[in-house]
């Protein structure tokens, strides 16, 4: 692999990946329609959208495991196909559904994948040390895999896909059925690698993983990519107005009806020690909210401020919900 | 290395299953007691024998069956005699020797003998042995003839002339017959049926290849390993390496073995094992395209089994090519057994070695590349396509 000097040159970068008018027909079924994104290096990237969105589909055109119909794929500026060998190594492609041998120990399943990303010996018994603690199964590492409990099973699974520390990882819904403790370890592995400039592209139907982790999100449905952008940006798209709660002690009637006549304030409620607000860019509108209220005598207490999540997002863009 | 790696991981993960250790190597000995017992044999089979003719030329092809080693002669008085005793089993093979076999001789034509077999293997046997005989007593009669009418002739140039005169020797013919319904007469010989077996078992077990392929597949493993920088030939190459490596171990067994403990021939040790193992690639090479073209792993195993005993039946490893009729034995070469059988049969009767079977061999190569190079193509597409 060449080593890059990461962004600051003055060149404009590679992505590290890259997708142009991916597309993609199971006989009838347009599984995937005209999908174009770039991930950066460093940068997290999200595909969220129900089952069935094509989402695996997407990712299997991007690690050349599935021939595309039309479209391109640069990862690191080269470009990969179906017939593509070399080019691979640069990423570590993680399966939606279990792929290791569950007759082979966890030691076993990495020294295969290692020698298949092409590690020398030694260099492949340090990593697999490294890996194995990174997902937390170095002191079940030799047992066979059937032996596991689905989560290490899991980790195992995501595991494989590090090994070579590869350019680009892509995992496919790595924490379906896995318990809470499981996840907030998956999660954080992720973090962590991105965070030594791994790319990662990274598929969910959970908003709040895509939310936590992601630095950009697409959201895809019916095969269709129908926005982009961070959480910020999408939350913007649906226009949807914020929640503002705050508690506080004093004559509350009297804050809220010194509010209630500001041109951004939609509603105002007050339920026991918290005021309700229902306003336009809470983010604009909040520090003049304040000094009203506070003007009537008010102590505040605490403020919650609510924007609108992606699941709005997700139901702005397609007029149903993200999760039934 | 990957392909040899591939082949590692799926021996490790076969062999981790300890039934499976029983099943690969008590498997091929259970088929050198068979070939043991049926065509290098501890028994020493009986052959009838019915001299219709009683003279001395006559005696002397009983004195010369009678050296043929393992084997018993007993004699009996009528031709129906012979046929009762093979058809009864109470010996495996007759012979019939004619009234006028002296006269066929001395008129310098072609002499027939009878024979009847339950144990067919045995046949070549005997033909060598009648063979001599004929030999020599038509090689003094050409001797004497020549004394006679050349008269002044040295003793010396008397028998160099007879010797020559052994090139004109009467065609010898043992005419085969059938007794009993199931008595196939094979005049092939004892050890290119064990050959036969061989090829028809290396080629069964090669083809179990395709379940691990399945496998692999079904787990989601071939996928995984096409996202690695590891070309689908190369998977593909690793997971036929890995079963034709049990295909062959077992085949080395099994010759080694029968070679061993039964005294079954295999001819030139070198040639037989290269016949053995460019067909046993072919069998691995069948194993992948059945692998890639199926779904499941009962669906490989029907076909396999259909195509490891079809073929073989076809490709002249349950009857022999020679009786076959012209064009079936030209049909039958669609199947790399006959390509096996054939080079076995050179090895085997004409005593050949690789030089003689070089044809065979490019064949049997040819296949397995062919087989190997269409199933990796398959094999992508079918991953690839989705
Ligand atoms: N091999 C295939 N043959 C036929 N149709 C397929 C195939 N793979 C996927 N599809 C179809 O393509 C569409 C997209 O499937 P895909 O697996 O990409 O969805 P997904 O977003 O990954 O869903 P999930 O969240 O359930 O994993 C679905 O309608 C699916 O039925
Ligand atoms: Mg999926």
């Amino acid at each position: 692999m060449t080593a890059t000097t990461p962004d600051q040159s003055a060149a404009p970068a590679t992505s590290a990946l890259r997708c142009e008018g991916l597309s993609k027909s199971f006989g009838d079924l347009q599984a995937v329609k005209n999908v174009s994104f770039h991930i950066e290096r460093g940068e997290t990237y999200g595909l969220l959208g129900p089952n069935g969105a094509g989402k695996t589909t997407t990712i299997s055109m991007v690690c050349g495991v599935l021939a595309r119909d039309e479209g391109e794929v640069l990862v690191d500026g080269q470009s990969m196909s179906s017939g593509s060998v070399d080019v691979k190594s640069l990423i570590g492609y993680v399966p939606q559904d279990l792929a290791i041998y569950p007759d082979l120990t966890a030691s076993e399943n990495m020294r295969f994948f290692a020698r298949l990303y092409g590690l020398s010996r030694n260099d492949a018994n340090s990593r697999i040390d490294e890996v194995l603690d990174t997902i937390g199964l170095s002191d079940r590492a030799g047992d066979l895999v059937k032996t596991y409990s689905g989560g290490m099973k899991r980790r195992l699974n995501i595991g494989l896909g590090m090994l070579h520390r590869p350019k680009l990882l892509i995992l496919d819904e790595p924490t379906v059925g896995v318990d809470p403790q499981s996840r907030n370890a998956i999660l954080e592995n992720v973090d962590q690698l991105s965070g030594e400039g791994m790319a990662v592209l990274y598929t969910t139907h959970y908003m709040e993983e895509a939310e936590r982790l992601c630095d950009r999100v697409g959201i895809i449905d019916e095969g269709e990519l129908k926005a982009e952008g961070t959480r910020r940006e999408l939350v913007s798209l649906v226009g949807e107005h914020d929640r503002i709660q705050i508690e506080g002690a004093g004559d509350l009637e009297a804050g809220v009806a010194a509010v209630r006549d500001l041109p951004a304030v939609r509603e105002a409620s007050v339920a026991g020690q918290v005021i309700s607000l229902i306003v336009n860019e809470a983010r604009n509108t909040l520090p003049e909210l304040l000094s009203t209220i506070t003007g009537t005598g008010v102590q505040v207490r605490s403020i919650d401020v609510a924007e609108p999540d992606l699941e709005a997002v997700f139901l702005h863009l397609t007029g149903k919900a993200l999760r039934d | 290395m990957k392909p040899l790696t591939i082949a590692a991981y799926n021996l490790k993960r076969l062999f981790r299953d300890r039934s499976n250790i029983f099943f690969v190597i008590i498997l091929p000995l259970v088929l050198i007691m068979l070939l043991g017992s049926v065509f290098g044999g501890t028994f020493t089979p009986e052959v009838a024998v019915y001299d219709a003719s009683e003279d001395e030329r006559s005696r002397r092809v009983v004195d010369a069956l009678e050296q043929v080693s393992d084997v018993d002669i007993r004699l009996t008085d009528s031709e129906d005699d012979v046929v009762d005793a093979v058809s009864g089993g109470r010996a495996q093979a007759g012979l019939v020797i004619p009234a006028d076999f002296s006269a066929q001789i001395d008129q310098g034509s072609a002499v027939t003998v009878r024979y009847f077999g339950r144990l067919d293997t045995l046949a070549p046997q005997l033909q060598s042995a009648v063979n001599a005989v004929i030999a020599r007593e038509s090689a003094v009669i050409r001797a004497a003839r020549f004394a006679n009418s050349e008269t002044g002739v040295s003793l010396d140039q008397a028998t160099s002339q007879a010797q020559s005169a052994l090139d004109e020797l009467p065609a010898m013919t043992v005419a085969l017959s059938i007794v009993g319904d199931d008595l196939v007469p094979d005049a092939e010989g004892f050890d290119s049926s064990a050959a036969s077996q061989l090829l028809l078992f290396v080629f069964l077990t090669s083809l179990t290849g395709s379940v691990a392929l399945i496998e692999t597949r079904n787990l989601g493993l071939s996928r995984r390993m096409l996202s690695t920088p590891t070309s689908a030939r190369t998977v593909l190459l690793g997971e036929a390496l890995g079963r034709y490596a049990i295909g062959l171990m077992q085949g080395l067994i099994i010759m080694g073995g029968s070679a061993l403990l039964f005294g079954v021939g295999w001819g030139s040790p070198g040639a037989a094992t290269l016949i053995m193992v460019l067909f046993a690639l072919v069998g691995a090479g069948a194993g992948m395209l059945v692998g890639s073209l199926l779904a499941n792993e009962q669906q490989a195993l029907a076909i396999g089994l259909l195509l490891g005993l079809g073929g073989a039946a076809l490709g002249g490893s349950m009857v022999p090519l020679e009786i076959f009729p012209d064009t079936l034995r030209t049909i039958a070469h669609i199947m790399p057994h006959a390509w096996g059988n054939d080079a076995f049969a050179t090895l085997l009767q004409d005593g050949g070695g690789i030089a003689d079977i070089g044809t065979e061999l490019g064949i049997l190569a040819a296949y397995a590349a062919g087989l190997l190079l269409i199933s990796s193509y398959i094999f992508r597409r079918q991953i690839t396509s989705g």
